[in-house]
């Protein structure tokens, strides 16, 4: 056991950082809803982060550290599904933007972007090569791009036989380790709110109504973050479907009370809190949502027919 | 990172099956039912801890000086989740050597060392802390039990209440004060409960039988060489004292063992097809999980010697949540195991309803992560 980065963990996500550092990564305070940035998307891929698993010496966890880190910040890319979930069901890194679908007709996310869709389709999946003008887009409260297939079976295809399971659980790790980011991102927000706003002559911060429901926030948010990761290391059904049930049930909670915190300002788009709380919403419904991932941590054997 | 045991460690963690196997007997479900503070509980806990001891299991983790290995804070840790899972086969004993011991080694004058430690190592000896008082539970430095100064020691005058173990105790951890005036004036007394003067209540409880007590002091005279450190150093070392026991509890071990052997027989009885029950043990596990998860960070910041800090009240938190998550499943799915059935379901509830209170109330918990951890605000004191 070892909760510190390695050395080469420590100096990835410096690397990570800097690129960051090098980009505005300052949310659109608009009125936009979603927070998509080709240019991160594309600068994060150029420059192998995205990758990583793929490596010799590294895996997922070295992957799970930087979707997490990204995932922290108000604009977003598609890293989880390139990064955690296509090493091993897509050969080519290139590949991607990746999207992600319990069903070729529904809408996913990052489709108006991707490149490839996977499909869960039980013991199988299936990868759908995708092109910005076979998909039209979805107008949605959730903070990422969305889109759905036009024509679904004009599209080039291969069936991944008996990789369902694979893509369920790298699925599941991805929405754990993303969650991670976006909780611990959507806190520091509100709690900037909180320590800044006053009410009644003192700062709303020092109520201890508040206070204990963002400790709670905060314990759900870092139990999250060590569980996804240890998803990650191990990447097992049992860890990834833990952690990803863990993460679906903390959603409802964690945007409540962090939108509670921020009163009306919170209902606004010009407060930045739905860039990480409505890319989580999405997340909270994804694979079937937390009761399907609390049934397979613990009849695995059931996974497939739940999916 | 990583999140794998060391062969080491998982040969210490079979290591410490093997003896658990081996000496806890068939009925020990039977015993553990009745609460560490139990009659049964304490008289095994005498016979066991000396074996435990035997084995160099009982206090490894103190330095070499003290008779103990210095082992990691990983491997004692391990220790503890296995006992705990077990159980608690230690009863009331596990407190001397998570913290008693250790906060002697710390603050104690030769002497007190040479008795206590020799005491505490021989697993004979028990005690317990007179903490909290009538009025003074979480709000700790209110408390009114008097030490006051006389030739020789301290006359201690007062009561404590919900001191667990105080029904067998041998020694007390005793907090009382030397005058009215403020934490300064807090001594650490380390009291022989056979002394004059004193009175054990037993209070029924919940919680199992001779779990908690009141203790009344009437004028009970303690030496003063029976003083821990110095006067006016008392909140330090209890500051420090207390940190320790924030998470000394590995509680999730035992919810966990409880639930897996809970999911076992309701999977023998066709129960578990029940997609709502699968449902909430995967909800339970996962609370589990996260709070193993949250104390490991902790334990891992403890092996590198780094200073404690909030992040162990949110891990607190987390017990706390995995222990109720757990007792919630039992008794709605399993209500036959709180009805005599299964005796370490029973334990495991008993445990549970206290978690969020005993070693630092959740509220206090939650407090101390809100300024400690969150950075926020303290709420202003409201004068008179």
């Amino acid at each position: 056991m070892d909760f510190e980065p390695n050395e080469d963990q420590t100096s990835i996500l410096d690397g990570l950082e800097q690129l960051i550092a090098s980009l505005d990564t300052t949310p659109p305070l608009h009125g936009e809803i979603a927070s998509w940035s080709q240019l991160l998307d594309d600068t994060v891929a150029e420059a192998g982060f995205l990758g990583i698993a793929r490596e010799e010496g590294f895996g997922l966890l070295d992957a799970a550290l930087i979707v997490e880190r990204l995932a922290r910040l108000g604009i977003s890319c598609e890293a989880a599904a390139s990064a955690i979930v296509a090493p091993g069901l897509i050969e080519d890194p290139a590949l991607r933007p990746v999207a992600l679908a319990s069903s070729i007709n529904a809408a996913a996310r990052f489709l108006p972007m991707a490149r490839a869709l996977l499909v869960d389709q039980g013991e199988d999946a299936l990868l759908v090569e995708v092109t910005p003008d076979a998909v039209e887009p979805v107008e949605t409260l959730f903070a990422y791009p969305y889109g759905r297939l036009k024509d679904p079976g004009s599209l080039p295809s291969t069936r991944l036989t008996g990789q369902g399971p694979l893509l369920r659980r790298r699925w599941r790790i991805a929405i754990a380790v993303e969650s991670a980011g976006l909780m611990l991102s959507a806190l520091d927000t509100v709690l900037e709110h909180v320590k800044s706003r006053m009410a009644f002559g003192r700062p709303l911060g020092s109520f201890q109504a508040i206070q204990h429901r963002l400790v709670m926030t905060a314990e759900q948010a870092h139990a999250t973050l060590w569980l996804s990761r240890q998803a990650a290391w191990r990447d097992t059904d049992s860890d990834a479907a833990i952690a990803c049930a863990y993460a679906q049930e903390a959603v409802g909670k964690v945007a409540y009370d962090l939108h509670q915190f921020s009163g009306a300002m919170g209902l606004t788009t010009e407060f930045p809190l739905h860039f990480w709380t409505y890319r989580l919403r999405a997340l909270q419904g994804e694979l079937g949502g937390s009761s399907i991932q609390a049934r397979a941590a613990v009849a695995p054997e059931r996974a497939n027919a739940l999916a | 990172m990583e999140f794998d045991w060391t062969p080491e460690q998982d040969a210490y963690r079979e290591r410490i099956r093997t003896v658990l196997a081996r000496e806890l007997p068939a009925d020990w479900d039977h015993i553990a039912v009745h609460g560490p503070g139990s009659d049964e509980q304490t008289a095994f806990s005498r016979k066991f801890c000396p074996i435990l001891a035997d084995e160099g299991l009982f206090v490894p983790h103190w330095p070499h000086e003290y008779g103990g290995e210095d082992l990691s804070s990983w491997l004692h840790f391990i220790l503890g989740e296995e006992l705990w899972a077990a159980g608690e086969p230690r009863g009331g004993q596990y407190m001397n050597v998570n913290w008693i011991g250790p906060t002697l080694m710390r603050y104690g004058n030769e002497a007190q060392k040479q008795k206590h430690l020799t005491l505490i190592k021989s697993g004979q000896v028990l005690w317990c802390q007179g903490f909290s008082e009538p009025s003074a539970g979480s709000d700790l430095a209110s408390l009114r039990t008097k030490a006051e100064p006389v030739e020789g020691g301290y006359s201690v005058t007062g009561s404590k209440i919900w001191t667990s173990y105080a029904g067998h105790a041998d020694f007390c951890f005793l907090l009382a004060r030397t005058s009215s005036e403020g934490k300064g004036a807090i001594v650490i007394l380390l009291l022989d409960m056979k002394s004059p003067g004193i009175q054990v209540k037993k209070i029924p409880a919940l919680i199992g039988e001779g779990d908690i007590h009141e203790v009344f002091f009437d004028e009970v005279f303690v030496p003063e060489e029976d003083r821990l450190g110095e006067e006016g150093q008392a909140w330090q070392i209890i500051t420090g004292a207390l940190s320790h026991e924030r998470i000394g509890i590995p509680r999730y071990a035992f919810s966990r063992r409880t639930l897996d052997r809970a999911i076992e027989r309701l999977k023998e009885s066709g129960r578990f097809d029940d997609p709502v029950v699968q449902d909430r043990a995967g909800r339970a596990i996962a609370l589990c999980e996260a709070a193993r998860l949250m104390v490991y960070k902790v334990i891992d910041e403890r092996s590198k010697n780094s200073p404690a800090n909030a992040f162990g009240n949110l891990a607190r938190w987390s017990l706390i949540r995995a222990d109720n998550g757990v007792n919630e499943f039992l008794t709605e799915f399993l209500p036959e195991g709180l009805l005599g059935e299964y005796p370490m379901q029973q334990a495991h509830h008993q445990r549970a309803i206290a978690a969020g209170i005993a070693s630092g109330a959740a509220e206090i918990q939650l407090n101390l992560a809100a300024t400690g951890f969150l950075d926020l605000p303290r709420e202003p004191r409201r004068g008179l």
